[in-house]
Formats: C-alpha cells, sequence, structure tokens
C-alpha cells in the first residue's frame, strides 16, 4: 500500500460514521474509505468495482479509531480475493475476507470501547479537572461566578484534546499499517500491543487520579466555609450523593435519572 | 442577542457533527464546547462550568453498539443560550439535560430513517463509485441541519418556557434547583471512581 493511498484512507475514516444508520451501521463510510484502495487494485478491471464495493455496502461496525486496523486488514484480504484463478477460488476468499471483517470489527470494537470511551475519555476528564483546579478555578462554586482569563478557561480543555487525540491518531494512522502487514496469526495486528495490560495501567492512574480529585474537591469546596450548620449541611449531601451515585451505579442507573430524581425530590422537599 | 444564540445554535450543530457523523475528535465534548459557547456569550467561567458538569453527568454512557447517548453539545449549549437570555444557569442546565435526552432520541429516529434512502443511495453507489464523496457530503449536511433546527426550536420553547413560569417560581424552588445543580460534580466524580474499577484481568 503507498503513502498516499494510506494518507486518503487515514483522511476519509474521519468520515467513517457519516451515514450511521440502524442497519448497516457504518457500512456507507467504510466504502468510502476503503474506495481509493479499490480503485487502484482494480484499476484495469474497473467494472468490478460495483460489484466489490456492494460487499463494502454490508454491514460493518466498529470503533471509529480502532476501524483501522478493520481497514488495512481487509485491503490485505482484498488483494487475495483479486487476485483468485478460478470461481472456487474467488468464492473461497470472499468467504475469507467476510468472516475476517465481521471477527476483526468485533474484536476491535471491544477493545476501542474499553480503551477509547472506558478509560481514555474519563481519564483526560480528570486531567482536565486537576488543571483547572490547579489554576484555582472553584466549578463547585455555583451561584457566584469569578471571571476567569480565555488561558484559564481553555488550557484545560485543549490539554485533554490534544492527549487523548495523540493517542487517537497514533492508533488511526498506524493501525491501517499494522493491519495491512500483519496476518490472522496475529489477528491482523491487534496483539502487537499489549492492550489489557495498557487498559489496566491506565485505569489504576484513574482510580488513583480520581480519589486525589474528590479530596481536593472537598479542600476546595469547603476549605472556606466556617465549620457550623451550613458545613455540616453541604457534607452531608456531598456524602450522601457520593453513595447514591455507587449505588445507581451498580444498578446500571445512568446519572442524569439520579440528577434528574434530585430536582423532582428537592423541589418536592422545598414546596410541601 | 439573537446573533450570540444563531452563533452559539450554528457552533453547536458544527461541533454536534464531532460527536458521531465526522471525526470523533472530541473537539465537541462539554469540556471544550462549553467554554467555547462561553465565549460566544461573554461569560467563560459559566461555559467552563456548564462544560464540566454535563461532561461529568454524561460521562457513564458512551456510544457502544447502537447505543446514542445524550448529547453534550446540546446540554452545554442550550443553558448558555438561555444564561445569555437572563435565565438562571441551574434552570437552564435543567432544561439543557432533558433537551439532551431529547436529542437522543431524535437522533436515534434519523438514524432509523436514514437507512430508507440509503437503500436507494447503495443503488446508486453500485452504479457510480464516485457519487460517494456527494453522498457522504449531503449526508453531513442534512444532519448539520437538523441539528441546528433542534437546538434553535428547542432554545426558543425552552426560553418561552422558562419566562412563562418565572412569575410563578417561588424562592424556594430556586434553591431546589441549585442544589441538584450543586449536587452534579459530586455524582459526576463518584462515578468516575467506579468507571476506573480494575476489572480488564
Amino acid at each position: 500500500m503507498s503513502f498516499w493511498i494510506r494518507l486518503n484512507m487515514f483522511f476519509r475514516s474521519f468520515f467513517l460514521q457519516a451515514g450511521w444508520n440502524f442497519v448497516k451501521y457504518q457500512n456507507l463510510g467504510f466504502a468510502f474509505v476503503m474506495v481509493p484502495f479499490l480503485r487502484k487494485l482494480y484499476m484495469y478491471d474497473p467494472e468490478m468495482l460495483p460489484t466489490v464495493l456492494s460487499r463494502y455496502l454490508d454491514t460493518f461496525n466498529t470503533h471509529p479509531v480502532m476501524a483501522s486496523f478493520c481497514f488495512g486488514a481487509m485491503a490485505k484480504q482484498e488483494e487475495s480475493v483479486a487476485k483468485a484463478q478460478s470461481v472456487t477460488e474467488y468464492k473461497e476468499q470472499v468467504a475469507e475476507w467476510s468472516g475476517a471483517r465481521r471477527g476483526l470489527s468485533i474484536t476491535a470494537a471491544s477493545i476501542g470501547d474499553r480503551l477509547f470511551w472506558g478509560t481514555l475519555k474519563p481519564l483526560t476528564l480528570l486531567m482536565a479537572l486537576f488543571i483547572w483546579m490547579l489554576l484555582g478555578i472553584n466549578f463547585f462554586e455555583t451561584p457566584q461566578l469569578q471571571p476567569i482569563s480565555c488561558f484559564e478557561a481553555f488550557s484545560a480543555g485543549i490539554m485533554a484534546f490534544l492527549t487523548y487525540n495523540a493517542i487517537a491518531l497514533f492508533v488511526r494512522w498506524e493501525g491501517i499499517k499494522i493491519g495491512y502487514e500483519s496476518d490472522e496469526s496475529s489477528c491482523f495486528g491487534l496483539t502487537r500491543f499489549d492492550w489489557n495490560r495498557t487498559i489496566y495501567k491506565a485505569k489504576r492512574l484513574g482510580i488513583f487520579f480520581s480519589v486525589g480529585l474528590i479530596l481536593f474537591g472537598v479542600y476546595h469546596h469547603f476549605g472556606k466555609i466556617q465549620v457550623g450548620l451550613d458545613f455540616f449541611a453541604r457534607a452531608l449531601l456531598v456524602l450522601f450523593f457520593i453513595i447514591i451515585s455507587f449505588v445507581t451505579r451498580r444498578l446500571k442507573i445512568p446519572n442524569v435519572y439520579l440528577y434528574l430524581s434530585a430536582v423532582v425530590i428537592f423541589t418536592t422537599v422545598c414546596l410541601f | 442577542m439573537t446573533t450570540t444564540v444563531i452563533l452559539l445554535c450554528l457552533l453547536a450543530s458544527v461541533l454536534e457533527l464531532d460527536v458521531t457523523y465526522a471525526f470523533q475528535t472530541l473537539l465537541s465534548r462539554p469540556i471544550i464546547a462549553g467554554p467555547l459557547f462561553g465565549l460566544c456569550i461573554g461569560d467563560m467561567m459559566a461555559g467552563v462550568q456548564v462544560g464540566i458538569f454535563a461532561e461529568l453527568l454524561f460521562i457513564d454512557i458512551s456510544p457502544l453498539g447502537g447505543i446514542v447517548p445524550p448529547s453534550g453539545v446540546v446540554a452545554s449549549a442550550i443553558p448558555l443560550i438561555l444564561y445569555s437570555l437572563g435565565v438562571d444557569l441551574y434552570f437552564g442546565f435543567f432544561f439543557g439535560v432533558l433537551m439532551a435526552l431529547l436529542y437522543s432520541l431524535f437522533d436515534t429516529l434519523l438514524r432509523k430513517t436514514r437507512f430508507k434512502w440509503l437503500v436507494f443511495l447503495e443503488a446508486k453507489i453500485g452504479k457510480k463509485p464516485t457519487d460517494l464523496w456527494r453522498i457522504v457530503g449531503v449526508s453531513l449536511l442534512l444532519s448539520f441541519l437538523m441539528t441546528f433546527i433542534f437546538i434553535s426550536v428547542a432554545s426558543w420553547v425552552c426560553a418561552q418556557t422558562a419566562f412563562w413560569l418565572f412569575p410563578y417560581l417561588s424562592s424556594k424552588v430556586h434553591f431546589a434547583f441549585q442544589m441538584a445543580y450543586m449536587a452534579v460534580p459530586w455524582i459526576g466524580l463518584a462515578t468516575l471512581l467506579s468507571t476506573f474499577r480494575l476489572k480488564t484481568r
């Protein structure tokens, strides 16, 4: 695969979910990403392209960043399909291509969901919150808001954005190459990285930072309040919400419903 | 004021594309979108706070498989639009959360209906593969327009409701909404702890 084809696929991969639908998921985007490679591969047989594209327009769903491994692997598999000498071999290669696509997309989605959505996104959020707190921004304060500068407002978000994208762009770019160069024995390059170890270490770091942030938050929020009725009332409320949040998490109730319930309960209590 | 609101709706609609349909660089996450909206309305601290609160509130819902999470962009944009119109931030945030949930249903509906015209487009791609660029472009443009319409209508409806409700709301109700708003970061921080539970090994 040439550098320019890889670059073209890399840029197109940002539009993988452009036609996301509930029946075939990312099929349109998948075909869109693969077109430059397919055009080159079937350069001398352009009549084949619509038939080939119809295979790519079948159901496809994976994590948008980890999808790069699928692009590389599917390109490699497509080369085998294109080289088939007989109808029987062609059918065998297409069946193999189809199986690899299904298997790889599921595996990549599982890793991507745990790594990017389950670990990296919350970790970069924690990083941003820490930066804001270090800059002295007390976002726990509700009614009176202190004015802040542009640097204070954007620095934390930009740091989180850069950290997340440094990893995501690396995986997007390298995934195409690794997927193309690897075979089934290494799960099309997915086993080249120890994902579990990375996720495990990142989560350990996340726990450490979460506890630190809660303690920092408690200090930030209560440090300036004199010990009295207001202090105890606030402390009790915070403790209550932390505990109830653990309970709802166990019951798999999203936070948003906890907030809406809090609005309803508080309004009812205040009114009656 | 109208210009600011329109600008905010446009910016939110562009950022919303980043959530699913294009890029997924997380430029649309509330901790970035919030300060951007704050800059538009001239109160960056309000933007930062709403951004942090929206992100913490929705951190436990990820777009796994076919799940359409509530939109963090909508949850940050609506409160700040209302805030710029004079509605308290804690009331605005409540409306923002409701609209973010509604947007998730709206987006689900869009994704369901999209397949109907995709069947037609697939046949078109089969005949002329070069049409893919145009199809992707039109798909993004339609998503942008639908989001813009949704955010504009939602902002108008929320603003009208808030101004209609205001004379009837006692200080006790204000206090209740303020307390619930104050609880959001603590709910989110506690969730972050459980998010990092070590169950990968």
